[in-house]
């Protein structure tokens, strides 16, 4: 018998397990179990990256296949249609969103640190209501912030992380909740802490999930009230 | 910037602001894929336009979870596809028989933690899968491809299930080490 500890010790059974994990060969118990411990365990969650990674090599050799129309119409009146929406089977894999999210964990513990090295909440029950999203940088924009929402006084504060100011442009923030629309909160500085307080519409808005988007947008900010320009960053705002 | 995953990306990034022409637009340019990949993995072409459907529908409530630059954006969606074809495998299997986790297997020097360089996968999974028994190469693949659980691959192979996870089990540790190497 091989010892099966709480906490990942590199050990080839584990690789071997997060393999299976992700070829999908574990059974639905099992699977779950291992979906568990990949959460709690970064270094599992490392190695589900590395061979996932790896295992997406082999993509190429799935053959494209175009479907019937019809999926893309029910499809769209399942979305947007007014037949109930479905959300069932959200979390079925949760594994793989907390992977992938991993990134974002770092940035909120900073997010975190930072907060505590403000003046001290005079009320303490404000920890409970405070969400923090870590924007990160879409591909080829070094862009991120970090956004604390205290739901005490409806005041977001940005951060930015990094990025630059560039000439003709601006930095436009959005919340989307939901599947409505993104909606403006202003154009943002990139270089400087910018605080931002929410019309009341907004903060019935705010609750963890609320996405938070960052547009690069022309001088002024989208002239619509439509985001027009690239996205450079996103992230999802959750308790802490 | 140009690249037809960055492009992709975009698409995403699009699709978490609740664009939904963006949508459309990425649905048009991945749904060929997707449909591939459930369309091998369930073997129904009617059980796999109602997961292609679900499959969307994630897209559409997660794409804000896509974090760029750790996996290219077309894996990412083949990857969401292939895991819910394989949830609703699971779903649809009896509790299968208890796997014996503690199955011995050497147990080499621990490798490094290294993320494979962007664009050479390829090649690495397939160098290291070359490596293995022509068979075993097989398994795995039948495994990722085609989401055949041990019982399908031990009826396949004409070898008993413990067989073949024993089988399959060392194959995956030979090929860890390989990716790592």
């Amino acid at each position: 018998m091989s010892t099966q500890g709480h906490e990942s010790d590199g050990s080839g059974e584990d690789k071997v397990l997060v393999g299976e994990y992700a070829l999908g060969l574990l059974d639905a118990a099992e699977h779950e179990r291992m979906a568990r411990r990949i959460a709690a365990e970064p270094a599992l969650r490392a190695e589900l990256q590395l061979w996932r990674s790896q295992l997406s090599g082999l993509d190429a050799e799935f053959r494209e296949e175009p479907p019937p129309p019809r999926v893309l119409e029910q499809l769209e009146a399942r979305l947007f249609g007014t037949a109930a929406r479905h959300r069932s089977g959200l979390w079925d894999s949760l594994a793989l969103w907390r992977s992938l999210a991993a990134g974002g964990i770092a940035v909120a513990a900073v997010a975190v640190g930072f907060n505590v090295m403000q003046p001290p909440p005079i009320d303490p029950t404000q920890f409970a209501t405070q969400l923090v999203a870590a924007i990160k940088a879409q591909e080829g924009f070094g862009v991120e912030f970090v956004a604390l929402y205290n739901a005490a006084t409806g005041e977001v504060r940005l951060t930015g992380l990094s990025g630059q100011a560039i000439p003709d442009k601006d930095y436009e923030l959005w919340y989307i909740k939901g599947d409505e629309p993104a909606v403006s909160m202003g154009v943002i500085p990139v270089d400087q802490r910018s605080e931002i307080e929410l019309d009341p519409q907004a903060r019935s808005k705010f609750a963890p999930g609320t996405v938070l988007a960052v547009t690069l947008e022309q001088k002024g900010g989208s002239p619509t009230g439509v985001a027009q320009g690239p996205v450079v960053a996103l992230g999802t705002a959750t308790p802490i | 910037m140009n690249s037809p995953g960055t492009e992709i990306s975009e698409l995403l990034a699009r699709t978490a602001l609740r664009d939904r022409a963006a949508f459309r637009t990425l649905y048009g340019r991945t749904s060929a894929k997707l449909f591939g990949v459930v369309l091998r993995i369930l073997r129904d072409r009617s059980e796999a336009e109602e997961a292609l459907q679900e499959v969307y529908v994630k897209i559409w409530q997660r794409a804000d979870r896509y974090v760029a630059g750790s996996y290219s954006p077309i894996s990412w969606l083949v990857a969401v596809a292939r895991n819910h074809c394989l949830d609703r495998l699971r779903a649809r299997k009896p509790l299968a028989d208890e796997l014996d986790a503690a199955l011995e297997v050497a147990d080499k020097a621990p490798d490094p933690e290294q993320s494979a360089v962007a664009g050479s996968e390829r090649s690495r999974i397939e160098t290291c899968l070359g490596a293995l028994d022509a068979d075993k190469a097989d398994a795995v693949r039948g495994a990722y491809l085609d989401g055949y659980s041990y019982d399908e691959l031990a009826e396949r192979h004409s070898v008993p299930l413990n067989t073949m996870r024993t089988w399959l089990r060392r194959s995956l540790l030979k090929l860890r080490e390989c990716l790592s190497a």
